[in-house]
């Protein structure tokens, strides 16, 4: 999953894939702004075929917690 | 698809639903320049006016929607679009530095009036000029069919970089995407599940119960709608526009008020939009006997992804931003976190064509033509909170955006942060049949009493608030 996400978060954010850890925090280490985070949400769905409720993901502050939420959702 | 226009083979795509808005503008509108889109970027320096072309071609070339072209096929009606191949342009040079201001900016003002030949012409016109009180810089007219106010950030920015590269050895900025590649995305997206996933959500908003219109000018307009129309309980109303007659009021908030905003939304992770929405909802509210039911139509950027970021043309889709709250028994808040929730997941679902909502809208409640459950527009512009161009550290700069005298929307609140100093503006764009500059001059005081207020008093009820206003 994590393989996934990275390439998901680079095609939002200008970020180094390999650089991308899940203790990457979205607004302050990826330069992620709350719009782009929802509207990547809606690809997680997409991707990983799973409805995301906004109000806990938007939560998620790092890419370990995103990651541990959706596994939660599979 | 390959089409042949004026003899020579393009490769054509279809209009997108954010594209097919303005035409839709255009079909109920007697005149085209109610599409344009007018901005000066000056700064206050000498200027290389070869250099500036030169970086102007150059920015042009890189950018795809800057050479869009659209077609009416003869035949069936239909509309396309097509990139036509980057031609060396040399733009015109005008020397307004001798007038005053007012007639200097009168001057971009009449040029935004001009229409373009949406069907076959040019979609932007650039001109280089001189202004007074030493800013320099270029006037930019565009069609909004292929531009929207971050395309146009995104252009300037683009311009003013490939200048610093030119002029002092700065790095060249990196390429923009491909305009193509989104069109090629957004006509994908009827198939995909997306589009299944936006269906259902618009469809169970329109399953709920009627909104209540809730005018900026208070409980008249709706009242007289009612009388006139014979329909005491009529829950919409529409708005005059005979001719779209209109035009914009801007007010600059000063940079401290502008960063306590920023400092309470970043402390209480509201997104700065939401405080500003609350603050505009909260005047509907009081305006409308305290009506909880207040929906405001939301521009969305639709821009998040780098692709969309950077690859220019208009994606803007407009729909209804709906929240219902008890003034007594809600608290600023949380009056802010049922917003915030609200715009999350109307930014999920943005994707959803704003001409389809409304056609449903208008079915599903049995709406008269052109009638509305929202007074206001909104639309919240953060691409220029940072610094444009950071070379330019302590070089005024401006960026102005002018009115064609004609506006689509009846009454259009867009904050935008200035290039500058960071602080926000905003401008007020309103038809004349719908509202008046002293209505607009009330609006902006109340709505910021009632903003300052709410964020100085975040654990008080909006009716505190209110009462305290």
């Amino acid at each position: 999953m994590l393989e996934t996400l990275k390439s998901l978060i680079c095609t939002y954010v200008d970020a180094d894939a390999a650089s991308i850890t899940p203790e990457s925090r979205f607004a302050d280490d990826l330069g992620f702004n709350s719009y782009d985070f929802i509207c990547m949400l809606g690809d997680c769905e997409d991707e990983f075929d799973v409805e995301i409720d906004q109000a806990v993901a938007a939560k998620c502050k790092n890419v370990g917690e995103l990651m541990a939420y959706l596994e939660g959702l599979g | 698809m390959v089409k042949i226009i004026g003899g020579i083979m393009h490769d054509c795509y279809p209009l997108t639903p954010a594209q097919m808005v303005h035409m839709y503008t255009l079909k109920f509108s007697p005149t085209h320049e109610i599409v344009n889109i007018g901005t000066g970027t000056f700064l206050q320096a000498e200027l290389n006016i070869s250099v500036l072309r030169e970086a102007l071609n150059r920015a042009i070339e890189r950018s795809e929607s800057m050479r869009l072209r659209i077609w009416r096929d003869p035949e069936t009606e239909e509309l396309w679009q097509y990139v036509v191949p980057y031609k060396n342009q040399h733009f015109e040079y005008y020397d307004f530095s001798a007038l005053s201001e007012e007639k200097a900016h009168a001057i971009l003002e009449r040029w935004t009036s001009q229409p373009f030949d949406t069907f076959g012409g040019e979609l932007s016109r650039i001109v280089i000029v001189s202004m007074p009180n030493g800013y320099n810089g270029y006037y930019l007219n565009v069609h909004h069919a292929c531009a929207d106010s971050g395309s146009v950030i995104t252009f300037t920015k683009d311009v003013m970089d490939i200048y610093c590269h030119l002029m002092y050895d700065l790095p060249y900025p990196a390429p923009l995407t491909s305009y193509i590649e989104s069109v090629k995305k957004d006509l994908e997206y009827p198939e995909s599940k997306k589009a299944k996933r936006d269906e259902k959500y618009w469809q169970e908003k329109l399953s709920q119960p009627m909104p209540l219109f809730t005018d900026f000018a208070g409980t008249e307009r709706l009242k007289a709608y009612r009388e006139t129309t014979g329909r005491p309980d009529v829950r919409w109303c529409t708005l005059p526009s005979p001719d779209g007659s209109g035009g914009t009021i801007t007010y600059d908030l000063d940079v401290d008020s502008t960063n306590k905003i920023i400092a309470f939304a970043e402390e209480h992770d509201i997104p700065t939009s939401v405080v500003i929405l609350h603050a505009i909802r909260t005047v509907l509210s009081k305006f409308n006997d305290n009506a909880q039911d207040v929906t405001i139509r939301n521009f969305v950027s639709r821009r998040s992804t780098i692709l969309h970021k950077k690859c220019g043309g208009v994606r803007m889709h407009c729909l209804p931003l709906r929240t219902i709250i008890d003034p007594a028994n809600t608290t600023v808040l949380e009056s802010m976190e049922i917003i915030k929730r609200e715009q999350q997941e109307m930014f999920l679902h943005a994707d959803y064509s704003t001409l389809r909502y409304y056609l449903a809208q208008r079915e599903v409640y049995g709406m008269d033509m052109g009638a509305e459950f929202h007074s206001i527009s909104f639309t919240y512009q953060p691409a220029t909170r940072k610094s444009l161009v950071p070379y330019l550290k302590g070089i005024p700069f401006r960026c102005r955006w002018y009115s064609s005298g004609k506006q689509p929307q009846p009454f259009y609140i867009t904050a935008m942060h200035r290039p500058g100093d960071g602080g926000l503006t905003f401008f007020f764009g309103y038809q004349k049949a719908c509202a008046t500059p002293e209505q607009i001059e009330f609006l902006y005081y109340f709505t910021g009493r009632v903003l300052f207020r709410s964020i100085e008093n975040p654990d008080k009820t909006v009716q505190e608030i209110i009462d305290m206003t």
